[in-house]
């Protein structure tokens, strides 16, 4: 089964996220702050990050950076609702898949992911 | 539990009246369903300004969705359901949908053999209420176009909604749709009102060099506001004719300028209604007491509009008076008799004249007997009797020829 470690601050999305992955038959493990993060990345070993940017602490960038030292094959998709395009650059530099901003639609989302998977498989 | 819904819904449409911004309008409608219906969560999603996609306005409620997470794209299926028109020849209801209507339309072979992709449609859209987890979703249109959508999660007592609580929802949104637009277009107003300002700056300019081409931008904007409403087409240039014709019967003095402020007047007498919103202008029917108040403020908005030039402070003066009645009893500020300005007493007359011959969206035209009768009726009252009097010499004459 397909894993996604979900990362944000607010916990509501964490859950609503969680919910709709699972359903659709995904592993899904949430963490919600930048040190839990990298901490679950160690432990789960999951295919896919979904994961936040503005974050107090360790913010996504910096988890972004230290995931990909470690597990370059980990697919890591910016979710944020940081929409500058400095922060989108810097993003794409340390090696992010994607960048998608809130509001997002469900149907991208879950296509994204899955497009993903297939191409680590 | 009992609810009023007759009350509620008075009471909704009483705020919204009062409401100047659609997000705190919808914030408030979201609160007020989550608060008074026991319904454990609501959404509501809107149109966005560029009109790509529909964004979650508020949550409330245990199971909501979490605000500023997800959109809905055009092609999302329960987007694209309320969307598109009709579905298996009009056997489906496209003013809400319910889980429970789904589930028989999935279970109805007859429906689903009109169309072949209608049962794969149907399960798309099921697993997106599921995400949402709404039992209902209720649509708001404004001229066709899908503005918004109530989503709601399942009442607390677990019943299903029945029809009185359907109907109140669509009352609801619908209302909503309304207000939004409104509130949208008083926005709107404040721009438009500043390009008019730039067009009469435009004129003036014009009006010095050249001043054939300052009529016509005069007429152009006459034009601007007749096109507005197809009902009273060419009603300007009519009331020019009218008004003119009378004057001279009346033996005004029309030295100088005046007889070109009296025709700017006559032109621009309805000049405030490009800030009535059209849904009140182009309404069949009769006009609610708070739309009357709007579609009045047009002898306010014209003068706001013309009065910061030079040119035209004789020409506001004049058309704010225009709906003043001869015996105190018109608006805005109910003068009487000769206080009300003798050209605003000849627009007075010529309008309402013009208006009853006219066919409206709510009525055929009056025959021009029944008209005249009118006039006679009101003169005194509504109409200065001297004006009344010219102006059926006026017509006499008219309609012999």
């Amino acid at each position: 089964m397909s894993k996604i470690l979900i990362v944000d601050d607010e916990l509501e999305i964490c859950a609503f996220l969680k919910e709709f992955f699972s359903e659709r038959n995904y592993d899904v493990v949430t963490a919600s702050s930048g040190k839990e993060a990298i901490q679950l990345v160690n432990r789960e070993n999951p295919h896919v990050l979904l994961l936040d940017i503005k974050m107090p602490g360790i913010d996504g960038l910096e988890v972004l950076k230290a995931v990909k030292q470690y597990h370059p094959n980990l697919k890591v998709i910016m979710v944020t609702a940081v929409e500058t395009s400095d922060k989108m650059a810097e993003a794409f530099k340390l090696g992010a898949d994607n960048y998608i901003t809130k509001p997002l639609s469900l149907e991208y989302l879950e296509r994204d992911v899955k497009e993903k998977i297939f191409k680590l498989i | 539990m009992t609810f009023n819904y007759q009350e509620a819904l008075k009471n909704a449409a009483l705020s919204m009246v009062r409401v100047k911004s659609p997000t705190h309008l919808i914030k408030m409608i979201a609160r007020f369903l989550d608060r008074e219906m026991g319904i454990s969560h609501t959404s509501i999603i809107v149109l966005d300004g560029q009109k790509h996609q529909y964004v979650f306005c508020d949550s409330q409620g245990e199971k909501k969705v979490p605000k500023g997470l997800i959109k809905l794209e055009k092609d999302n299926p329960l987007i694209r359901w309320f969307s598109s028109k009709k579905e298996a020849n009009g056997l489906i209801k496209k003013d809400h949908l319910s889980l429970q209507y789904l589930n028989s339309l999935l279970q109805d072979k007859a429906v689903l053999s009109y169309d072949k992709t209608l049962e794969n449609r149907l399960v798309k859209i099921k697993e997106y209420m599921d995400t949402l987890k709404a039992t209902l979703c209720v649509p708001g249109f404004y001229k066709g176009e899908l503005l918004g959508i109530f989503i709601l999660g399942e009442k607390t007592d677990m019943t299903e909604f029945n029809q009185e609580e359907m109907s109140f929802f669509q009352t609801l949104a619908s209302d909503a749709s309304m207000t939004i637009k409104n509130a949208e277009y008083k926005d709107n107003l404040l721009q438009k009102i500043e390009e008019l300002e730039q067009s009469l700056d435009e004129i003036k300019r014009l009006r010095e060099n050249d001043k054939d081409k300052y009529l016509q931008t005069i007429l152009t904007f006459a034009y601007m506001v007749d096109a507005r409403d197809p009902y009273t087409y060419g009603h300007s240039e009519q009331i020019k004719k009218l008004g003119l014709l009378t004057a001279h019967e009346l033996h005004l003095d029309l030295s100088g300028e005046k007889e070109k402020i009296l025709t700017s007047a006559l032109l621009l007498h309805d000049v405030g209604k490009l800030g009535v919103p059209d849904n009140i202008l182009h309404k069949k029917g009769p006009l609610t007491n708070d739309e009357w108040v709007l579609m009045r403020e047009h002898v306010r908005t014209g003068p706001r509009i013309l009065e910061n030039h030079d040119d035209f402070k004789e020409v506001s003066v004049i058309i704010m008076h225009h709906h003043e009645n001869f015996d105190g009893t018109g608006y805005p500020y109910k003068l009487k008799g000769d206080e009300i300005p003798i050209q605003s007493r000849i627009i007075c007359v010529v309008d309402a004249f013009d208006a009853m011959v006219s066919d409206r969206p709510y009525r055929k035209g009056l025959a021009y007997d029944h008209a005249i009768a009118e006039l006679k009726k009101c003169s005194g009252t509504q109409f200065d009797p001297k004006v009344v009097d010219a102006f059926l010499k006026i017509i006499e004459r008219e309609i012999n020829v």
